[in-house]
C-alpha cells in the first residue's frame, strides 16, 4: 500500500514538472518585447555571427541573438525543422537543399597545408588526389624526404570536405585518411605538430597562424598561391561563400538581421574572423 | 636488498613522475595564460569571438550549470545509495541490476549523453539550449558516480554500527543520519567532487544542450556556454585565441582546486562533529 501510494505521488511529480517546465520555457523566450534570433551550423561562421550578434543586441535592445555551433548539415537541418530561425553554412546551398535561402555575409578560401619543414612547395591536382586516395604514400615521390605521408581530412559534416571532395572530384569512401580532424585550428595544430602532414584548412586562419609561428605553410593551388588577396579578388580557385540560410523570405527581424550582417557596419568583424567582406 | 632499492627507487619514479607531469602541464598553463589573467578577465564579457575581453558570462553560466547539475543529482544519488545499501540485499536481482546499470551509465561517453540531453531536454522537453538542459544533462552525467561512490562509503562503515543502533532502539533513519552518514562522509565528499569534476570539466555533453551563447545568463532558460566549451572553442576553431584558451584553463584548474580543498575541509568538520560527540 505504502509503495503505491509512493509510486503514485512519483508520477504525479514527474507529471507535474513536464506539464510545468516547457510552458515556463515558452514564457521566458516569450518576455513582453523581446525577440529571440536563434541561430546554429557551422563552426566557421559561429564565431563571426557570435560577434555580428552582439553589435546587433547593442543597436537593438530588445533582441536576443543566440548562436550554437554544430556544423553546416546541423544549420540546413535546424532552419528546415524550424529550431533555428537562421541556419549557417560555410558553402553554397546544393540542389537537394532548394526552397530555402541563402545570404552570403563572406568569402573564405581553402587552401592545402604541409608543416614548415617539408621541401615541398607546390603539388599539382594530381598529386593531392593521389595523396589523398592512397596512391601516392611518400613525400619522396613528390620530390620531399623519405617519410610517408600523413593524410589529415575533415569529420564528416564539414563544408570544407565537402568542398574539398568536389574540387579535386573525389568520393569520400576513397580518400584513405590517417587522421579526421573536425575544426580548422585542430587542423592546423595536427599538420604543425607532423612533419609528414598534409591537410586542408580555411586561407584565413592558415595565414594568420602561419604568420605567428604555427610551423605551417599554405601549397599554392592550380598555380595560384593561397592567400586572401587571391581569394579577394577571385583568382583563387577554391573558396566558399559564408552563408546565412532561412527557411521563408526573411522578415522582420530576421530581414533586419542579415540586412546587417551583409552591411559594411560588420566589415571590420568580418576581417577580425579572417574572412573576406562581401562587395557593397 | 637490491629488490627492495629497485622497487623503492621505481615507487619514488612513479610519484614524481605523476606530480612531475601535473608540474609541466600548470606550468605550461601558467607561462601561456598568466599575462592575459587579470581582475578584468574575470569581469569582462568576451569580445572578438574571446580573443580579448574575459570571460565573467562564461564563469557565471559555468556555475549555474554545476549547480543545478549537483541540485539534482546530490539528492537523487544519495538517496539511491541509501536503497542499495541498507534497503536492499547485495545480492538480490534488483540490486545487482541497478548497480550493472550505474557502471554501464557511468562509462558511456559523454558526447552520447549530449545527444541524449539534446534529444529529450532540448527537443522533447521543449528547454531548447538552456542552462536547465545542460545542467539536467551533466545530473545524469555525474550520477552514476555520485552513488557509486555514495554506495562505496556507506559499505565500509562497519555492520557492528548498524547493530549497535539496532541494539540501543534506534531507529534506521536515525542510524542513518547519526552515525552511517557521518561515516561514510568523506566518501561522499570525495563523489561530490569528482561530479562537480565531471560536470565542470565537461565539453562535449554541454555543446548540444547549454550551448555556445557568450552572453551573461539572464536565466536558466537562457543559452550559456560552459567554461570547456569555451576553451575548446578557442584552442580549436578560433585562430590566436590560444592565450585566451590558457587563461580560460588557468580559471578552469583553479576553480576546481578551490572547490575540491573547500569540500575537503567541510567534510573533516563535519565527520569529527558528528562522530566525536556521539
Amino acid at each position: 500500500m505504502k509503495k503505491l501510494v509512493t509510486l503514485v505521488l512519483l508520477l504525479v511529480i514527474v507529471g507535474a514538472t513536464w506539464l510545468f517546465i516547457p510552458k515556463k520555457a515558452e514564457q521566458a523566450s516569450n518576455k513582453p518585447g523581446m525577440e529571440r534570433l536563434v541561430l546554429t551550423g557551422s563552426s566557421t561562421v559561429a564565431p563571426l555571427a557570435a560577434e555580428i550578434g552582439r553589435r546587433f543586441e547593442a543597436l537593438h535592445s530588445n533582441v536576443r541573438v543566440d548562436v550554437q555551433t554544430g556544423g553546416s548539415s546541423r544549420g540546413i537541418n535546424d532552419v528546415r525543422s524550424g529550431l533555428a530561425d537562421i541556419g549557417m553554412a560555410s558553402r553554397a546551398l546544393k540542389e537537394n537543399e532548394s526552397g530555402l535561402f541563402s545570404f552570403t555575409i563572406a568569402t573564405d578560401g581553402i587552401g592545402m597545408i604541409v608543416n614548415r619543414a617539408n621541401p615541398v612547395t607546390a603539388l599539382d591536382r594530381q598529386q593531392i588526389i593521389d595523396i589523398y586516395t592512397g596512391k601516392i604514400t611518400d613525400w619522396q615521390a613528390v620530390g620531399g624526404n623519405a617519410d610517408p605521408i600523413t593524410v589529415v581530412n575533415k569529420a564528416e559534416g564539414h563544408s570544407t570536405l565537402e568542398l574539398f571532395l568536389h574540387h579535386f572530384d573525389l568520393q569520400n569512401s576513397a580518400v584513405k585518411a590517417h587522421v579526421i580532424i573536425g575544426d580548422n585550428q585542430q587542423g592546423i595544430k595536427t599538420v604543425a605538430g607532423n612533419p609528414d602532414a598534409i591537410g586542408y584548412v580555411s586561407i584565413g586562419s592558415a595565414e594568420y597562424e602561419a604568420q605567428h609561428d604555427a610551423a605551417i605553410k599554405l601549397l599554392p593551388l592550380d598555380g595560384v598561391a593561397a592567400s586572401v588577396e587571391n581569394v579577394q579578388n577571385g583568382a583563387f580557385p577554391l573558396a566558399r561563400p559564408l552563408n546565412l540560410v532561412t527557411r521563408s523570405e526573411p522578415a522582420g527581424i530576421i530581414k533586419a538581421f542579415i540586412e546587417f550582417a551583409r552591411s559594411r557596419q560588420v566589415d571590420d568583424l568580418v576581417m577580425a574572423q579572417y574572412f573576406v567582406p562581401v562587395a557593397h | 636488498m637490491s629488490k627492495d632499492f629497485l622497487a623503492t627507487v621505481m615507487i619514488w619514479l612513479t610519484a614524481l613522475l605523476i606530480s612531475g607531469f601535473f608540474l609541466y602541464l600548470l606550468t605550461d598553463m601558467l607561462i601561456h595564460g598568466l599575462d592575459r589573467l587579470s581582475w578584468a578577465y574575470l569581469l569582462d564579457a568576451p569580445l572578438d569571438a574571446g580573443r580579448s575581453g574575459g570571460i565573467a558570462p562564461i564563469v557565471t553560466a559555468t556555475a549555474i550549470l554545476v549547480l543545478i547539475a549537483i541540485i539534482v543529482a546530490a539528492p537523487l544519488g544519495l538517496a539511491t545509495a541509501v536503497l542499495l545499501t541498507e534497503f536492499t540485499r547485495q545480492k538480490s536481482h534488483f540490486g545487482r541490476f541497478v548497480e550493472r546499470s550505474l557502471d554501464v551509465l557511468a562509462s558511456v561517453p559523454s558526447i552520447i549523453f549530449g545527444l541524449f540531453g539534446n534529444a529529450f531536454f532540448c527537443l522533447f522537453l521543449g528547454l531548447g539550449f538552456s542552462l536547465l538542459s545542460g545542467g539536467l544533462t551533466l545530473a545524469c552525467m555525474a550520477l552514476p558516480i555520485l552513488i557509486r561512490s555514495a554506495v562505496e562509503g556507506l559499505r565500509s562503515a562497519p555492520d557492528e554500527y548498524r547493530l549497535a543502533a539496532a541494539a540501543l532502539g534506534m531507529t534506521r533513519g536515525a542510524a542513518l543520519l547519526h552515525l552511517l552518514l557521518p561515516t561514510a562522509a568523506p566518501a561522499l565528499a570525495a563523489g561530490l567532487m569528482l561530479g562537480i569534476g565531471r560536470a565542470g570539466a565537461e565539453t562535449a555533453a554541454l555543446i548540444f544542450t547549454s550551448g555556445y551563447v557568450d552572453r551573461m545568463p539572464e536565466s536558466w532558460f537562457d543559452s550559456g556556454r560552459a567554461l570547456s566549451v569555451h576553451i575548446y572553442d578557442l584552442a580549436m576553431n578560433v585562430p590566436g585565441g590560444d592565450a585566451s584558451a590558457h587563461a580560460a584553463a588557468l580559471v578552469l584548474v583553479l576553480l576546481l582546486f578551490t572547490i575540491n580543498s573547500i569540500a575537503m575541509g567541510l567534510t573533516r568538520r563535519w565527520q569529527r562533529g558528528r562522530i566525536h560527540s556521539l
